[in-house]
């Protein structure tokens, strides 16, 4: 973990969940694992509070605990990693990915989850439900079976998985799924390495779920107020049948399909977006049959394919074999080819896509950042591995001079490495070959730490930003409240002007300022996230295989 | 004297005539010409007269006579040299004789101390002297700014030396690389809008897409932006640039022996593509070009709260 990896966790726990559970966390970080008493030591923070923190943070995922490392009995010890805690960057995208494929029921399904951590499949389909009809014209609603099947669809998918369930103290290793984790209680059980969701059979297995009725509106509206007070009690007495089972967000097939698209985009830049649909399709039909870690999918036939295709995209056989040489043949790598039978056996390398999508991350920085020509030479470097400087006036064709100063440039950087090679054994200078080259996955492995400070100091602005505009926010706030009030109780239109006028022009253009730099910072912050995801992927997918 | 000449006229005439063919022949045909060539182009020539006519530039130093496997070789001797080099002494023939070896390449003052092995004072005086006779003449080479080579008065200097088309009095034309830089971008791109356009098969599409070096070649040939003669190898290194500029890819495939722009039987395919990816989230925020990105800390001198890129950027 690094420092601006602690920094960035830390400013996102902050706008999240509060300055303490920032200070608990961050402390975890640094720390390593750490027993409840050397937290509240060392944080000087009460240990009630301390105990809150711990709960937010367990019941989010971001923190696991275990029993202490000094044998049985010890004190059970905290730990946190910066990956989960980093995942909150990515709420957004989660979501919205969520809205593009299932609307706005599967939207709200995991905005929910992802706000609270974890809960039972009843009570966010409630909560949902109720969401849902509070935005719904009057007299409409929606009814809970609408969004039970949105969720067993979600969990089909895989895009949701069952909690591990918790071991409880005492029976370590014996697996007794029976104790849930109930939110509030986690300092209670004691268990050893955390289970992955994954090795647990149920982990996609929708719980039957007695559930019947409708979502309801918070602000009542006329119709029998009795009755619907009667249902309710009804209802919160009831028990549902999947009490005990958690579910959380799955962020691992998040990510699949994320690679998916920056692949399929990326094929749609490069080639046409004809190409881009057969990759789509190709990775569709990968999806259930290719292991999340695997290199390349598994191996897919043009008559499949072909079969696979939609209708509507109306490609005749002779054209998508085409297409699929085509793809073959481009130095991108994104397919290869498997075999010949049935009419061809094709794959997608899945691996080589993302290093090549990373490299293109690399040399878009250089670019943006150093201008093209030294975008030149950083790509021949690339390609060639290592030249001596002369070798790369001559390639790229840039005055001595001139590349002398863009390798310096490039070298201080650190995105370009300076080796060398003695001919003799006395290291002298002019019996030494100075070779540049550039190491992609160390270099990547940097721009990660670039953008996670950059984020960082994306938020530090939008915090800033509005602590500066404090009281005018507060302000515009309560004008508002008075303005919602007065309408709801049937004021005159002078008097609604009258409390609008409140707000000065400066003032509101001053609002309208701030709005725009919260937006434009927000969507940054977004942005670089992106290229956190390739590179992030990159790292990991090239770890896994070496 | 004039009766003698007057009545070997018109044979002396024919001798001179004869002479100055061969002379020519010899001048169109640098490395030595057979007499078979003479033969061929004179048939109506007894064998005696071009005898004679050899002998007689031989004797005046005008022809060299050299032996190789197809048998002997006539070939001009350097009139210059032998003519210029009146009143030199044997020092400065030896050293007209060093930078005559050197060729096109030419040759270093230092150098031709050692192999002349004469005092370093002396060479220079020798230099300076061919050089005022117009024998001689110094270039500067591209390799090393302050070097300067030596090489015969006449002759063109070798790429090596002059760095090529894309030196002018070795300074590097940046520019005029650039601007070939683009311009073969453009054809490229524009052929494989062209092929884009057509809506044909997409195997079609992307074959149409492809120029060949001689294409392109041919097409900067005709823009006429170059003042120099560019050959088609300057062309693909230019090509190459934009290879490593990531706008456009190259492929070698086999054509017949013949085909116009193959060289040894291969055929270099040029194209332009687009960008895989945007520029990528980090650079489109100020920090992502921060030239003080390292310094910068929240609560330091430079930090995100006063910074002016992201105000800058802010309002923007
Ligand atoms: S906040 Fe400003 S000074 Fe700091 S890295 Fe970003 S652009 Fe540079």
């Amino acid at each position: 973990m690094t420092a601006q990896e602690v920094r960035l966790c830390g400013l996102l726990l902050r706008e999240h969940f509060g300055e303490v559970v920032e200070k608990v966390g961050t402390h975890l970080l640094r720390g390593g694992a750490q027993n409840l008493r050397t937290i509240i030591h060392e944080t000087g923070i009460s240990l009630d509070l301390v105990k809150k923190s711990l709960c937010v943070l367990v019941q989010h995922g971001a923190c696991v605990f275990s029993s202490g490392r000094k044998g049985p009995g010890s004190p059970t010890e905290y730990r946190t990693s910066c990956d989960r805690i980093l995942r909150i960057l990515r709420y957004p995208r989660y979501i919205y990915t969520a809205k593009t494929l299932y609307g706005d029921t599967g939207e709200l399904i995991i905005e929910e989850l992802l706000q609270r951590g974890h809960m039972t499949m009843s009570s966010t389909v409630k909560t949902v439900a109720d969401r849902l009809t509070q935005n719904m014209e009057e007299g409409r609603c929606m009814d809970y079976s609408e969004v039970a099947t949105a969720f067993a669809k979600l969990v089909e998918t895989h895009f949701l998985q069952r909690c591990p369930p918790m071991v409880k103290a005492g029976t370590t290793g014996s697996a007794t799924p029976a104790t849930p984790a109930t939110p509030g209680t986690p300092a209670a059980p004691v268990s050893t390495a955390p289970p992955t969701p994954e090795s647990f059979p149920d982990c996609y297995k929708v719980p039957h779920m007695t559930l019947v009725g409708r979502g309801k509106r918070q602000l009542c509206s006329e119709e029998g107020e009795d009755q619907r007070n009667a249902k309710k009690a009804r209802m919160d007495s009831q028990t549902h049948g999947d009490e005990g089972i958690s579910w959380q967000v799955n962020f691992e097939r998040f990510h699949l399909h994320f690679r998916d698209q920056a692949i399929i985009s990326a094929v749609a830049n490069k080639c046409d977006q004809t190409s881009s649909e057969i990759l789509r399709t190709m990775l569709r039909m990968s999806e259930v049959t290719t292991s999340p870690t695997a290199t390349c999918t598994k191996p897919l036939s043009a008559n499949e394919i072909f079969r696979s295709l939609p209708t509507s995209y109306n490609i005749a056989r002779p054209i998508l074999d085409q297409y699929l040489t085509l793809l073959v043949d481009d130095p991108m790598e994104f397919v290869g080819k498997a075999g010949e039978s049935g009419g061809g056996m094709y794959v997608v390398n899945l691996h080589t896509a993302l290093a090549n999508l990373a490299r293109a991350t690399l040399e878009s920085v250089v670019q943006e950042r150093f201008g093209s020509r030294s975008a030149r030479i950083f790509r021949l470097l690339l390609r060639k591995r290592h030249l001596e400087q002369k070798q790369v006036e001559d390639f790229a064709m840039i005055p001595a001079k001139e590349a002398k100063d863009m390798l310096y440039t490039l070298l201080s950087q650190n995105l370009v490495q300076l080796q060398e090679i003695p001919k003799t054994p006395d290291f002298a200078p002019s019996r030494t070959f100075y070779l540049y080259t550039v190491n992609q996955l160390p270099t990547a492995r940097m721009l990660l730490q670039n953008c996670y400070k950059t984020v960082a100091n994306l938020i530090e602005r939008r915090l800033f930003e509005s602590k500066e505009s404090k009281r005018l926010l507060e302000k515009s706030q309560r004008i508002e409240a008075i303005l919602a009030s007065l309408q709801a109780s049937g004021a005159e239109p002078e008097q609604l002007t009258e409390v609008e006028e409140m707000i000065t022009a400066t003032e509101k253009q001053q609002l309208e300022a701030l709005r725009l730099h919260i937006n434009k910072l927000d969507s940054a912050e977004n942005q670089v996230d992106e290229s956190i995801f390739l590179i992030e992927s990159y790292v990991t997918s090239t770890a896994s295989t070496s | 004297m004039s009766e003698v000449k007057l009545k070997k006229e018109t044979n002396i005439l024919d001798v001179a005539e004869l002479e100055n063919r061969i002379k020519e022949l010899c001048q169109q045909f640098p490395h030595g010409i057979t007499d078979q060539v003479i033969q061929n182009d004179m048939p109506h020539l007894e064998p005696q007269q071009r005898a004679m006519a050899i002998n007689k530039l031989l004797s005046l130093g005008q022809l060299d006579l050299l032996r190789n496997s197809s048998g002997l070789l006539y070939r001009m001797k350097d009139t210059q040299s032998n003519s210029k080099m009146k009143g030199s002494d044997n020092q400065e023939k030896l050293v007209y004789q060093v930078i005559e070896d050197a060729g096109n390449k030419g040759i270093w003052s230092r150098d031709i101390r050692f192999k002349s092995n004469l005092p370093l004072t002396e060479v220079n005086k020798i230099l300076k002297n061919l050089e005022s006779k117009k024998l001689i003449k110094a270039v500067k080479s591209v390799a090393a700014s302050k070097k300067k080579v030596y090489m015969l008065y006449n002759l063109q200097p070798d790429r090596s030396v002059t760095g090529g088309a894309w030196y002018s009095d070795q300074d590097f034309e940046s520019e005029f690389v650039e601007v070939l830089n683009q311009q073969c971008f453009k054809f490229l791109q524009s052929k494989a809008e062209t092929a884009r356009d057509s809506k044909q098969s997409p195997m079609v599409q992307r074959n149409s897409s492809f120029a060949t070096s001689h294409e392109v070649w041919k097409y900067i040939c005709e823009l006429g932006i170059s003042k120099v003669d560019l050959s088609m190898d300057d062309i693909e290194t230019i090509l190459n640039t934009l290879i490593y500029d990531g706008k456009v890819e190259m492929t070698i495939i086999a054509a017949k022996e013949g085909t116009v722009g193959s060289v040894d039987g291969q055929m270099k395919l040029y194209r332009g593509v687009n960008a895989v990816i945007q520029p990528t989230g980090l650079v489109r925020t100020p920090c992502g070009l921060c030239p003080v990105f390292d310094d910068c800390h929240e609560g330091g001198e430079i930090s995100p709260s006063n910074c002016i890129y992201m105000t800058e950027w802010l309002d923007f």
